[in-house]
């Protein structure tokens, strides 16, 4: 493979890295579903066709090898509860401000359904074109429109939620 | 112009950049008459920016080295089958060799034999911090050992397997990732019903050829290691050196057999 080519690989991967942390959260299962995509895509380099960026084909593979984790045995996702990490998310309470908290908002994304979560950030945070996020992902731009907007609402409901929580508490003390 | 209706779903158009150029002009003045759907467009958009401000250090952090060294083909992924000549090898002579006569036979030059002591002392440290202090040995528990041996093998970039050590008397407790200048290594631990701990050691990242038995001048914990260009293991423990000698034989023969039946060869 060209130095080019692996290049621009190399310049996707804090991209990817995002990508699978607002899938999966958890740092290092997001790091190691970029680890499979690249693995993945270096051993069929043949399959880059999307002309000089290999984003959006790098995000499709990625697409597949989440799809595939999601349907795998749910004792991972026991696993993934183990983590030192996620214990500690669900140790401290955030904190009380104004602006949405970091963790907050990524916890309430955890709680969207992955579908839907992978549209959203797709077009929201990573910034593709309706058509663009509806290749990666392999459905059509009517689906994809419609796992956007319910996405959204999905989120604002659930960050309702833990406001009025927070408020509730607030009440109590 | 041509009047058209425009609903929720143009809301979420227009966040996205996707609303037609021709109609954004008229959109916004059927934003301004519809307070309720200007409402929702606000909150929709500073929940975006809450999201891309929650994200946005994702792509500032130094990338790991497991995945530039991936990407940039410095690091082959590395798979079993490399490890497996190494192991078998090491099986040879486990089961062939007096200890003083491998130790003399393989130790290769000084250079070597400096970094072969420094991992086997590494492994050792490792015992004696985490093994030893049977409460908090491990990260992830022997529970499940899937998960465990992908996790390893992710964070390690090697193809662990699990060895099973129980007609030896020692069952896993778990494993954890210890940092090794950037990258991971795994520790497996192991205890009997005697209280002994034995511990396992793995990294992907040799420098060296070498291979022995690692006993510190002081007495302590004992190293059996086994060291390559792309991969290390040291098989730590307290007991008599004949017994630790078994079990990691014991141990090399497993990590063998799985990998030829299953895991790794993917």
């Amino acid at each position: 493979m060209d130095e080019y080519r692996r290049q621009a690989i190399i310049d996707e991967i804090p991209r990817l890295r995002r990508y699978a942390r607002a899938l999966l959260r958890d740092r290092d299962a997001a790091d190691d579903l970029v680890q499979d995509c690249l693995e993945r895509a270096l051993s069929r380099i043949e399959s880059w066709t999307t002309g000089d960026s290999p984003r959006r084909w790098l995000f499709t593979i990625m697409h597949h090898l989440f799809v595939d984790q999601l349907r795998r045995a749910k004792r991972h996702v026991q696993a993934v509860a183990m983590m030192p990490e996620t214990i500690d998310a669900l140790a401290s309470p955030p904190p009380q401000t104004d602006k949405l908290a970091s963790a907050e908002v990524l916890a309430a994304l955890q709680q969207i359904g992955p579908e839907r979560r992978a549209a959203l950030v797709l077009v929201a945070v990573e910034g593709f074109s309706y058509a663009d996020a509806a290749n990666v992902l392999g459905i059509p731009a009517g689906t994809l429109m419609s796992r956007i907007a319910r996405g959204r609402e999905e989120l604002r409901s659930i960050l309702d939620d833990v406001s009025r929580r927070k408020m509730i508490k607030v009440v109590e003390k | 112009m041509t009047r058209r209706d425009f609903s929720i779903n143009d809301v979420h158009l227009a966040l996205d950049g996707e609303l037609a150029a021709d109609d954004r002009a008229e959109f916004e003045r059927w934003l301004d008459a519809h307070p309720d759907m200007k409402a929702v467009s606000a909150r929709f958009e500073r929940d975006r920016t809450a999201l891309a401000a929650a994200l946005a250090p994702v792509v500032q952090e130094p990338v790991p080295t497991r995945l530039t060294h991936l990407a940039s083909g410095k690091a082959r992924p590395r798979r079993l089958p490399s490890l497996l000549r190494n192991v078998a090898a090491a099986v040879v002579i486990f089961v062939a060799g007096g200890v003083a006569g491998y130790f003399a036979a393989t130790l290769g030059p000084f250079a070597g034999k400096q970094a072969a002591d420094q991992f086997a002392e590494k492994a050792i440290d490792a015992y004696v911090v985490y093994a030893a202090d049977p409460a908090h040995a491990v990260e992830v528990g022997a529970s499940d050992q899937h998960y465990l041996e992908g996790w390893l093998s992710k964070r390690t970039g090697l193809k662990l397997v699990v060895p099973d050590l129980s007609a030896e008397g020692f069952e896993l407790l778990g494993g954890r990732i210890l940092p090794v200048g950037k990258n991971a290594a795994a520790l497996l631990v192991y205890r009997d019903k005697a209280g002994n701990q034995l511990s396992i050691y793995m990294t992907g990242d040799g420098e060296t050829k070498a291979k022995g038995i690692y006993e510190p001048a002081d007495g302590g914990p004992t190293a059996i290691y086994w060291l390559d260009d792309d991969y290390g293991c040291a098989i730590v423990g307290s007991m008599p050196r004949e017994q630790l000698r078994e079990v990691a034989r014991k141990a090399w023969r497993q990590m063998v057999e799985s990998g030829v039946t299953g895991k790794g060869t993917s």
